[in-house]
């Protein structure tokens, strides 16, 4: 481990762990540029660089993309990537208060903080937490969907029941395409674009972007800018000390994002939303959240950072990638002749462990470069709306051609744009529909699997026993029976008169 | 007629009519069907119990959610609907017209429209951003990121 920390620690790999961080910069805060995405242009980059460099260089783009992501999510409401769906949730209303750059420095410090337990967990736990991550199959799986599916509850707004709807558009939207049981086409209308299913990063643009210019179109004779822009001195540390003081919080959240990331094919978006979701079960004034809560950023953005580092551990002990870019990673080292696995570790341990400690310093140079920018990224409040809406909009319709190069896409962004739009005024809120997206392709493909085992034994072995399946269940009746009673307690103060508490 | 504008009645309409398409289309198999049903189940109930309780709050002539649509609305709604006019027109003519000329079009007419104090400094202001936007994202997204963006098939030299 020792002598991976002197490989990591050479210049030149510093110098290209730089390079990536900054590519990392601009992938992450450009809605549909996902690191996904990133990562694959820049493998052909590290052919000229020793492998070591090389890897850095993809670690760091990684790492800062999944801090970057917090950007647009915070200052328009659009993630930069679907992991930082949960950010935009508590960040855009900080934006709107005009404490943008406290959200903004409030990602960063956590996206750093994040990254060092993930890291620390990949250089320390890495064998451990693969012995309990292999215990989940697809029941597991689909409890951990359904379990996240509860956070509709945190989403909803006024109306838990337009919320579930909305979720449950989600849902049927992420069914679109061949099925996951046959090769039967669902809901493709005759239209051949839509057999391959509908393009994740596409929706959520759809879902998210374009309804949001539209809503500075509507308001652009009531204000200006999206908020005025105040300088606010001595933000950074207060925000960094606001962070510190909250251990519990962050550990939770660590854990939450380090842990789903070792489970291949969760991901970050997962990760960030189980965060949020128990951030605000666990809160004692839950009042804010949805409303400019700083915890709201922090949980989401500890833990997609956490799992960055985490989705790699998979990896180097199985072979197993634990989210697409960590695949795009495994491509980088097949293609130089090394196998990831347990004979990599054997082999080349040095290169393993220089890698975790990349991604280490990673997170930190990430937090240097995010706070040198932060007051430099805030001023894109004061851009006249009349200006910013074409621009997010162009850059939407570049984001959505860039996936799959194909126009239908971004018809079908336009397209959705517009249907979530009209539908808000209505009380259905995009955030629930795309959180049925996100959890669709993960949910359905792990029903399916279990139903097909339980045709060998029993629905009941197979959905309600084993360990992990059990507490995933008490995890979700939980989870659903507090926001039954929060709702009820509101409605009956409603009644009665009093207002409801709000900090 | 202003009773049938309530919020929860609308949005029970607009998810009966979600939910009957999405019926429609689902087809019998259990394992390609299970999860869209199951989905379309859920939005048909929460339609249900959205025009019910709508329909009980005016026969109890309890308070309901209008949503009402004044002068100041349809300005809104003019300006929304011009921009999707010019975005649509935008995204039909990308291929013919290519990507970076549609895109400074689309970007320079929307702000102009939008611009409600026509100076000539606003108006330069109109050109000159979106024409430093397609620039800097031209560098970016052809030389750096290699994303392949229509060419334009009408203009002259085309392949």
């Amino acid at each position: 481990m020792l002598e991976g920390l002197m490989m990591a620690l050479q210049p030149s790999f510093i110098f290209w762990l730089t390079v990536g961080v900054m590519m990392g910069m601009v992938v992450g805060t450009l809605p549909g540029l996902t690191a996904t995405m990133g990562t694959a242009l820049l493998v052909p980059f590290t052919f000229a660089l020793p492998t070591g460099a090389g890897l850095a260089m993809l670690g760091g783009l990684y790492v800062c993309a999944m801090f970057s992501d917090a950007i647009p999510a915070c200052l328009v409401n659009t993630p930069g990537t679907p992991a930082a769906m949960a950010t935009a949730f508590d960040g855009h209303p900080m934006t709107l208060q005009g404490r943008g750059q406290e959200a903004i420095v409030g990602a960063c410090f956590s996206s750093a903080l994040g990254t060092l337990f993930g890291a620390a967990c990949y250089l320390l736990l890495a064998w451990p937490m693969m012995t309990i991550a292999l215990k989940f199959g697809p029941p597991e799986f689909f409890w951990l969907g359904v379990f996240a599916l509860t956070i509709i509850g945190s989403l909803a707004g006024k109306s838990v029941l337009k919320g579930l709807a909305g979720g449950a558009i989600g849902l049927i939207i992420s069914s679109v395409g061949i099925s996951h049981a046959t090769e039967a086409a669902r809901f493709t209308f005759g239209i051949p674009e839509l057999r391959g299913g509908v393009s994740l990063v596409a929706a959520l643009i759809g879902v998210f972007a374009v309804p949001q210019v539209l809503s500075m179109i509507a308001e652009m004779r009531k204000k200006d800018t999206i908020t005025e822009y105040k300088a606010q001195p001595g933000v950074t540390m207060k925000t960094i000390m606001k962070v510190l003081s909250e251990p519990v919080h962050f550990f939770r959240s660590a854990a939450i994002g380090s842990f789903v990331g070792i489970l291949p094919g969760a991901g970050s978006p997962i990760a960030a939303l189980v965060s949020y979701n128990e951030a605000v079960r666990w809160s004692k004034d839950k009042s804010q959240f949805g409303k400019g809560d700083l915890r709201g950023v922090t949980a989401s953005e500890i833990a997609n950072n956490a799992c960055a580092p985490a989705s790699l551990i998979p990896l180097v002990t199985l072979g197993i990638p634990g989210s697409s870019p960590a695949a795009v990673i495994a491509g980088a080292l097949m293609l130089r002749g090394l196998n990831p696995g347990p004979e990599l570790f054997q082999s080349d341990g040095t290169l393993v462990y220089s890698f975790g400690w990349s991604l280490m310093l990673a997170g930190i140079i990430t937090f240097i470069v995010g706070i040198m920018f932060a007051p430099l990224m805030i001023r894109v409040v004061s851009i006249p709306l009349r200006l910013l809406a074409p621009i997010i909009f162009f850059l939407a319709v570049i984001g959505a051609y860039a996936i799959r190069n194909n126009i239908f896409d971004v018809y079908l962004m336009f397209g959705l744009g517009v249907f979530v739009f009209l539908i808000k005024p209505l009380g259905i809120q995009a955030g629930p529909v795309g959180l049925g997206i996100i959890l669709g392709p993960i949910i359905e493909p792990a029903l399916v699997q279990s139903l097909y085992i339980s045709n060998a034994t029993s629905i009941g072995e197979v959905f309600f026993s084993g360990t992990i399946n059990i507490i995933l269940i008490a995890l979700t009746v939980l989870s659903i029976s507090m926001v039954v009673l929060t709702r009820f307690r509101e409605r009956a103060r409603e009644r009665v008169g009093e207002p409801i508490k709000v900090d | 007629m202003q009773k049938l504008m309530d919020r929860d009645f609308l949005a029970g309409l607009v998810l009966f009519f979600i939910g009957l398409v999405s019926f429609a289309k689902a087809g019998a198999d259990v394992m390609d069907w299970a999860f869209p049903l199951l989905a379309t189940y859920f939005i048909l109930f929460a339609a249900t119990v959205l025009v019910v309780r709508a329909i009980y709050a005016v026969v109890a002539e309890r308070a309901t959610d209008i949503i009402r649509f004044g002068a100041e609305d349809r300005t809104v709604s003019l300006d929304v609907f011009t921009f999707l006019v010019i975005a649509l027109v935008f995204l039909l003519v990308m291929y013919g017209l290519g990507f970076w000329l549609s895109s400074f079009l689309m970007l320079s007419l929307a702000s102009i429209y939008m611009t409600q104090n026509r100076t000539f400094y606003n108006v330069a202001l109109a050109i000159g951003v979106p024409l430093a936007t397609c620039i800097v994202a031209y560098v970016v997204f052809q030389h750096v990121f290699y994303v392949p963006l229509p060419d334009g098939a009408w203009l002259p030299g085309a392949d």
